[in-house]
């Protein structure tokens, strides 16, 4: 369900964001100029593929970039307040306490020598939240409740839960500090597809009781229908699509869009046949000039190879596409 | 647990049945024995010589002998040592055995502690002239030949600059006319260290229940208050003096051994930190917004520590067997020293008792990390 977002400032306003990493090849550019806005309590999800760049923006947003990452351009205004000149010192109470990370692999995210209970309260004193720490234990216990964990199970350490016991730590211990967004790294990806789809309602309810605003990112377009608001869709380090998510995938602009969906089976709408995008994303330390997704384009002109496109805005949603499908009708033409 | 420990302490009688056995015949191995010495002198009548060998029990065949040795030994009698006759095994071993557990055990801990500490700061700030320098000159010390490194270390801090003694336990000009025994001395210094060692380890034990009120700087004020009475309490007992003596005896080979050994623990914390770095948890750590230290020490460090701990089981053997050089060039009488005189004499009864607590502590220093294991690692259970 879209939410009105013209009338609030968004809590998260990502501009021009570039970033590369320094590799023996040369610098690879991960993102470039993207550019997105996070509504109060809104969700939005990135898809793409592998490699796409999500993930490095993910880390962007916390700050949390590999020793090669550099940024190389760009904002990131949370609440207004610019992320990227600050000192790693200042850095560190936006994270968590305005920021936190469900992260891609939960299963490794919780350190195996110590208590799970023990590393939500760390997070939670670390930023102040609660004064004692009976008053820290006490949060926790309410946190686990809220994502369907016995709280007894603090005492316990992290290679006694399961896989999806564990996702559930990960998403308490993000709920700890409060943060106003969170960002969702693949939160269900390795897990079955039941407890993906219980975790799923559960975190999206939890989302919403607390109108928390969050980034959600997955390969996975079925999963990001199904939780976010807007959706954004990016291909080799560019955002490429960017709208509500009902409005984009009742009418992809990009073909890039439009390929992804049609390479996704759908339980509820109509039976089509699978089909494969030909060709593999471009070696991002040597992009192709133009869009970078002519090489695989059934629609490529002469234009595509040579400059990159203009965004075609429409409505609250555009695409960056010389020959966006405005006029195709229905999914995965 | 309890079984398994059970289990644990069969095994170890086990093996240290194979190794009393294994000593045994590889001394009886050597050509010769202790009567030798006696028999070669031409001065001693022939009845004589063979009075000696039946007095050692000598002139009995060698399963007998085997046999005999095996029931003294499991019954916890030694014997009497061929070479320091008539005194007993047991008081021999009394006396060198501690000095030696004092020397390298002081200089494992102080060479666990420096090689850990670098190990974990040249992994997080990787590339600085920090790395460089401790990597070089641990290399470099690591493999530099013991003998003539040791020697040069008494050559600079003994001979040139005076700060140091020369070697040995003890100076007896400082002891002269002092109306207690250096073992004595000896005893009581060690029964401050432990005592020391406990109030230590009880005060972070109380930090560590009392949480955030036990955090921070407090449990180590604590500790360098205990440290700071030692001192006053020593200068009433009147013998302050001669522990003074016996410390500044300890510090070069300590120093020296620590030198050339902390590159080990250094290069293996270094490497085990830079796995344990690229750990999601470790990055978690960071994105929960905690302190670079926390992340460093409570994280990453703190599961670098695992693999690390294994390595520690072969510098606490290194603690009770002693090295033979380093006691050699320091003149420090410890055990390292009395087993290879007595293997040289060929003192069957000497090698014999030391292999047994060579082999004893060993065997020990295993079950310890074992032990120690099950607390650093929740994962592991024994059965």
């Amino acid at each position: 369900m879209p939410m009105t977002t013209a009338d609030t400032e968004p809590v998260l306003k990502v501009v021009d964001l570039s970033l590369s990493y320094l590799t023996r090849q040369g610098p690879l550019q991960a993102v470039q100029s993207v550019s997105f806005e996070l509504g109060r309590g809104q969700s939005l999800g990135l898809v793409g593929e592998s490699g796409c760049g999500k993930t490095s923006i993910a880390n962007c947003l916390m700050r949390l970039l590999p020793d090669n990452g550099r940024l190389t351009s760009g904002q990131i205004l949370l609440d207004g307040q610019d992320l990227v000149p600050l000192s790693e010192e200042e850095m560190r109470h936006f994270r968590w306490g305005q920021m936190a990370m469900v992260f891609q692999a939960a299963m490794n995210a919780l350190d195996p020598v110590y208590r799970v209970g023990q590393q939500v309260v760390e997070a939670i004193e670390a930023h102040g939240v609660e004064v004692t720490t009976a008053g820290a234990r006490e949060r926790v216990a309410r946190l686990f409740r809220m994502v369907g964990l016995d709280p007894q199970l603090m005492e316990r350490y992290p290679h006694e839960f399961s896989g999806g016991m564990r996702q559930r730590a990960v998403i308490a211990m993000a709920l700890a500090c409060d943060p106003s967004v969170i960002i969702a790294d693949e939160p269900t990806t390795a897990l079955d597809v039941i407890v993906q789809d219980r975790l799923l309602r559960e975190l999206k309810g939890v989302q919403r009781e607390l109108s928390m605003s969050m980034i959600y990112i997955s390969h996975d377009i079925g999963v990001v229908a199904e939780v976010t608001d807007r959706i954004g869709v990016m291909y080799a380090g560019r955002l490429v699509e960017l709208g509500d998510t009902a409005d984009v995938f009742g009418a992809p602009m990009h073909p890039y869009t439009a390929a992804l969906m049609s390479s996704f089976p759908s339980i509820s709408g109509e039976k089509h046949e699978l089909e494969t995008l030909p060709g593999e994303p471009p070696n991002l330390a040597n992009p192709p000039a133009g869009c970078p997704f002519h090489p695989r384009c059934a629609y490529a002109t002469e234009e595509c190879r040579e400059e990159f496109p203009a965004q075609v805005q429409r409505g609250s949603r555009w695409t960056a596409c010389w020959h966006p499908l405005t006029d195709m009708a229905g999914v995965g033409q | 647990m309890t079984s398994y420990l059970a289990r644990r302490a069969g095994q170890m009688v086990l093996t240290l049945f194979l190794i009393v056995t294994l000593t045994f015949f590889l001394v009886q191995a050597q050509p010769g024995d202790y009567a030798t010495f006696y028999s070669l002198n031409p001065d001693i009548p022939a009845e004589a010589r063979e009075q000696i060998k039946a007095s050692f029990g000598l002139d009995k065949p060698l399963w007998q002998q085997y046999l005999v040795h095996m029931k003294n030994t499991f019954t916890g009698n030694f014997g009497v040592s061929f070479g320091h006759y008539p005194r007993p095994v047991m008081e021999v071993l009394a006396e060198r055995l501690p000095r030696t557990v004092v020397l390298f055990l002081s200089a494992t801990a102080v060479s666990f502690y420096v090689g850990f500490f670098l190990g974990k700061a040249i992994a997080w700030r990787r590339g600085g002239v920090l790395e460089y320098a401790a990597t070089i000159s641990g290399a470099t010390l690591f493999t530099a030949f013991t003998p003539a490194f040791a020697l040069m270390m008494i050559w600079i801090f003994a001979f040139k600059l005076g700060w140091l003694p020369v070697g040995k336990f003890l100076d007896p000009l400082i002891w002269r006319g002092a109306e207690v025994s250096a073992n004595h001395v000896f005893s009581y210094m060690l029964a401050t260290a432990a005592v020391f060692i406990a109030f230590a380890f009880l005060t972070l034990l109380a930090a560590r229940k009392l949480g955030r009120l036990g955090t921070g700087r407090m449990p180590f004020l604590v500790i360098a208050g205990g440290a700071a009475v030692i001192p006053i309490v020593w200068a009433f007992t009147g013998v302050g003096y001669l522990a003074l003596d016996i410390l500044r005896h300890m510090i070069l080979p300590i120093a020296t051994l620590t030198l050339i050994s902390f590159a080990g623990t250094m290069l293996l914390t270094r490497n085990s930190m830079l796995e344990t770095m690229r750990e999601d948890y470790v990055m978690a750590a960071r994105a929960k917004g905690l302190p670079e230290k926390v992340v460093r020490d409570r994280h990453a460090a703190r599961n670098a520590l695992l693999p690390v701990i294994t390595s520690l089981v072969y510098s606490l053997i290194f603690a009770i067997d002693g090295s033979v050089i380093i006691e050699g060039v320091f003149s420090w009488p410890g055990t390292g020293m009395t087993l290879l005189e007595a293997v040289r004499s060929e003192d069957l009864p000497l090698v014999m008792g030391s292999m047994v607590f060579i082999g004893l502590f060993s065997l020990l220093a295993h079950v310890i990390v074992d032990v120690l294991y099950v607390y650093l690692d929740p994962r592991i259970r024994y059965q």
